[in-house]
């Protein structure tokens, strides 16, 4: 049986209000009208277990599961109340959850020789998904590992280049068929975290097709500067946060941008913002319809949000161990790994912060909303 | 009359919203802030503004060269009490490295000051404050009068390195002016640390949590401070010339004073510190806590030679470890039953991100 029917099957028995939700094939199963998002992250307790947890932003938690490995980014299924918890770096168990109860569907242990980075996408039929591994055998080698929903379970069927070497964030362009791919430029070994080739990264960008053909490769002027995670635009511009590996008195480009037809560049960031990033980015997120990037620098314990399209500093505000970031409605969400979570209301010229009454600290690096 | 005048004086304090007596977060939170660190920062600018002084004085003979190392060392010792209190302003935008360069792996505060002095002989503070931060603060100031290769007695010596030790001295005074009163100002850090919810802290309790990550940071930056040179992190082979302060010989008296400073947070002026959250039956992690700082030190106090001396015999190394080992216990105790005590998760990502 497919795990789409066996979850169809599930949500008819719910009701009515479940099967429309399904049987139109969407995500308003929890996004219905006046409901508040699902908040989905990685989170720990006071203890150092790790947890999946989804909650909604007004801090109804629907679900804590507890995992045995630390994750990092969630990726939702475009049809099916069903996501993803990836492994963080190197992590070897990634986590399917039914979004409804927080049952672990499965665990998706990776490959001999491989683990996970922390970040995958599925397409948007639903039935494949790419997850950022490493190859151990090359250390750094960068893949995508190739998964296919089958029989109820996700099953590796291939890999293929990433084109670059200690891939990140993978996301996809607006076609739903290109993939962007942070290749942060580390040589990594398994079970390990250390840096290997600080004095030879290799960081870039990478546009490529779902069969692996690759279509762009771009760089930064600093070869230290690792390319970690994007962010996407309706209209295709790719915003990237950076870590930057290098001396740390060195000013660094750690946002930059790639609009339609552009080449990827720093975006334009003011000194003072760059000086108190601490070198270190963890989340970036695009409002859609209000035209914003936000990033969070846990290291600086800043959190910053600019027009998208001036350039314009909007807000830059101290927010302790800021960690995941997404937009909502009105503007966007932050999460902690020390203080309360946010709200930043960014309809207005002065942009104001609200704490949510989501639980306080212990928020792993990404947060997702669907 | 005496009546309305009290009625007064209570409303206006709920107005503000500060000191209820119901959050002792929140008093603890503005004791710490008024009684401690403000204080603190207010000796620093004193100290800065001294040194802007003496720098000038001394170029202009006015003062000998011992008069403008002790304000020097005044100085290094009033920044070294900040290290548990960088919180807000001093502690954003990599403003600390403005202050201090350490660590100094490569000697770069030695090469870029003989490089700037090259190519920009009359170098002004507005000027200086667009140059690297190596060579904008204390660091670079020590090396100017303690370097062993600059004989500031020699009048061309003197000439060539004075518009930059100048310049140094009115640079860190701008600066600690102007983080003092972003301490003072409306809506300021003085006021985020007593006044809750404000935009930087949602209650009070993240106050309280921020004022303990600060303390943990300085607490294993102390260490640091002390292993580097100890050769804890390259194999047991002493690096002297990593310490802070090492010219000036000032590495152990400033970790005394940054020391001193931490053991203030956590006792603070009379006990509103964060000894004081703790709950009537966390006596014996108080104790705990207590007895880490007095044993620390005891070992500090033990060591009268200067670090780099004590760093040359076994002797002197074993004396250093044990020191080492008795901050660690100190770092240890807050960053795990201090921190789980009061309900404070330290953040993870910060440290431990990907």
């Amino acid at each position: 049986m497919m795990v789409t029917d066996m979850l169809r099957r599930q949500a008819l028995g719910l009701g009515s209000l479940l099967l429309s939700a399904v049987t139109f094939g969407g995500w308003t199963l929890f996004a219905r009208k006046g409901e508040s998002p699902l908040l989905l992250s990685a989170r720990d307790d006071g203890n150092g277990q790790h947890f999946a947890v989804g909650y909604h932003v007004d801090g109804t938690q629907v679900f804590a599961t507890a995992v045995a490995q630390r994750c990092h980014d969630i990726i939702n299924h475009p049809n099916l109340p069903i996501a993803l918890f990836v492994a963080r770096r190197p992590g070897t168990e990634s986590y399917l959850i039914d979004l409804r109860d927080g049952r672990l569907l499965q665990t998706i242990t990776s490959q001999p020789h491989r683990h996970f980075y922390g970040h995958a996408v599925i397409h948007k039929s639903g039935e494949w998904l790419y997850a950022t591994e490493n190859d151990t055998t090359e250390p750094g080698r960068g893949l995508l590992g190739v998964y296919r929903f089958v029989d109820e379970r996700l099953q590796r069927t291939g890999e293929i280049s990433t084109h670059g070497v200690g891939p990140h964030q993978v996301s996809w362009m607006p076609d739903g068929e290109t993939l962007a791919v942070a290749n942060g430029g580390i040589r990594t070994e398994a079970e390990s975290r250390v840096e290997m080739n600080l004095d030879a990264m290799e960081p870039s960008l990478v546009l490529m097709q779902r069969d692996g053909t690759l279509l762009s490769k771009e760089t930064l002027a600093q070869q230290m500067n690792s390319v970690r995670h994007m962010a996407i635009a309706s209209d295709g511009t790719i915003v990237a946060g950076q870590q930057f590996m290098g001396p740390s008195h060195e000013s660094a480009e750690l946002l930059a941008i790639k609009r339609p037809g552009q080449p990827f560049q720093a975006f334009p960031v003011a000194e003072q913002q760059l000086q108190a990033m601490a070198h270190y980015t963890a989340s970036v997120a695009i409002h859609n319809d209000l035209r914003l990037v936000a990033l969070t620098a846990p290291r600086g314990n800043r959190f910053f949000i600019w027009d998208l399209d001036s350039g314009a500093l909007k807000l830059d505000a101290p927010l302790p161990d800021c960690a995941g970031v997404g937009a909502v409605t009105d503007g966007f969400v932050v999460t902690s790994g020390q203080g309360r979570c946010r709200f930043y209301d960014c309809r207005e010229t002065v942009l104001v912060a609200k704490p949510l009454e989501l639980p306080a600290g212990l928020w792993d690096n990404h947060l997702h909303l669907v | 009359m005496f009546r309305p005048k009290l009625l007064l004086t209570s409303l206006a304090a709920l107005a503000l919203g500060a000191c209820a007596p119901s959050d002792p977060q929140a008093v603890t939170s503005a004791a710490i802030a008024s009684q401690v660190i403000l204080p603190t920062y207010s000796r620093w600018v004193d100290a800065d503004r001294q040194l802007a002084i003496s720098a000038l004085s001394y170029c202009q003979g006015k003062s000998d060269l011992d008069t403008a190392r002790a304000d020097f060392l005044h100085a290094q010792k009033a920044w070294a009490e900040l290290q548990p209190l960088l919180i807000g302003p001093l502690a954003e935008g990599n403003r600390a490295w403005q202050i201090q360069f350490w660590p100094d792996k490569k000697n770069l505060v030695g090469r870029q000051v003989e490089q700037l002095v090259t190519a920009q002989p009359q170098i002004s503070a507005d000027e200086l404050s667009k140059s690297s931060v190596v060579v904008q603060g204390l660091s670079a100031y020590e090396y100017i009068l303690f370097d062993a290769d600059i004989d500031m007695a020699n009048a061309e010596q003197k000439a060539r390195y004075c518009p930059l030790l100048v310049a140094i001295g009115e640079r860190q005074k701008a600066l600690a002016e102007d983080i003092l009163s972003s301490w003072n100002s409306n809506d300021g850090m003085l006021a985020q640390l007593s006044k809750f919810p404000n935009q930087r802290y949602a209650d009070s309790h993240e106050a309280i949590a921020e004022l303990l990550r600060v303390q943990v940071t300085a607490l294993d930056s102390l260490k640091k401070k002390l292993g580097t040179p100890l050769g804890r992190s390259t194999k047991g082979v002493p690096q002297p010339f990593q310490a802070e302060a090492w010219r000036s010989k000032a590495s152990l008296s400033s970790l005394q004073a940054s020391l001193a400073s931490a053991q203030t947070v956590w006792a603070g002026v009379d006990n509103k510190g964060l000894r004081g959250l703790l709950p009537k039956e966390q006596k014996p992690l108080a104790d705990k806590i207590d007895a880490a700082y007095a044993e620390s030190n005891r070992q500090l106090a033990a060591l009268k030679p200067p670090l780099g001396d004590l760093l040359a015999s076994e002797e002197g190394r074993q004396q250093l470890n044990a020191f080492y080992d008795s901050l660690n216990v100190v770092h240890r105790l807050h960053e795990g039953e201090l921190a789980k005590a009061l309900g404070i998760q330290l953040g993870f990502n910060a440290n431990d991100g990907d």
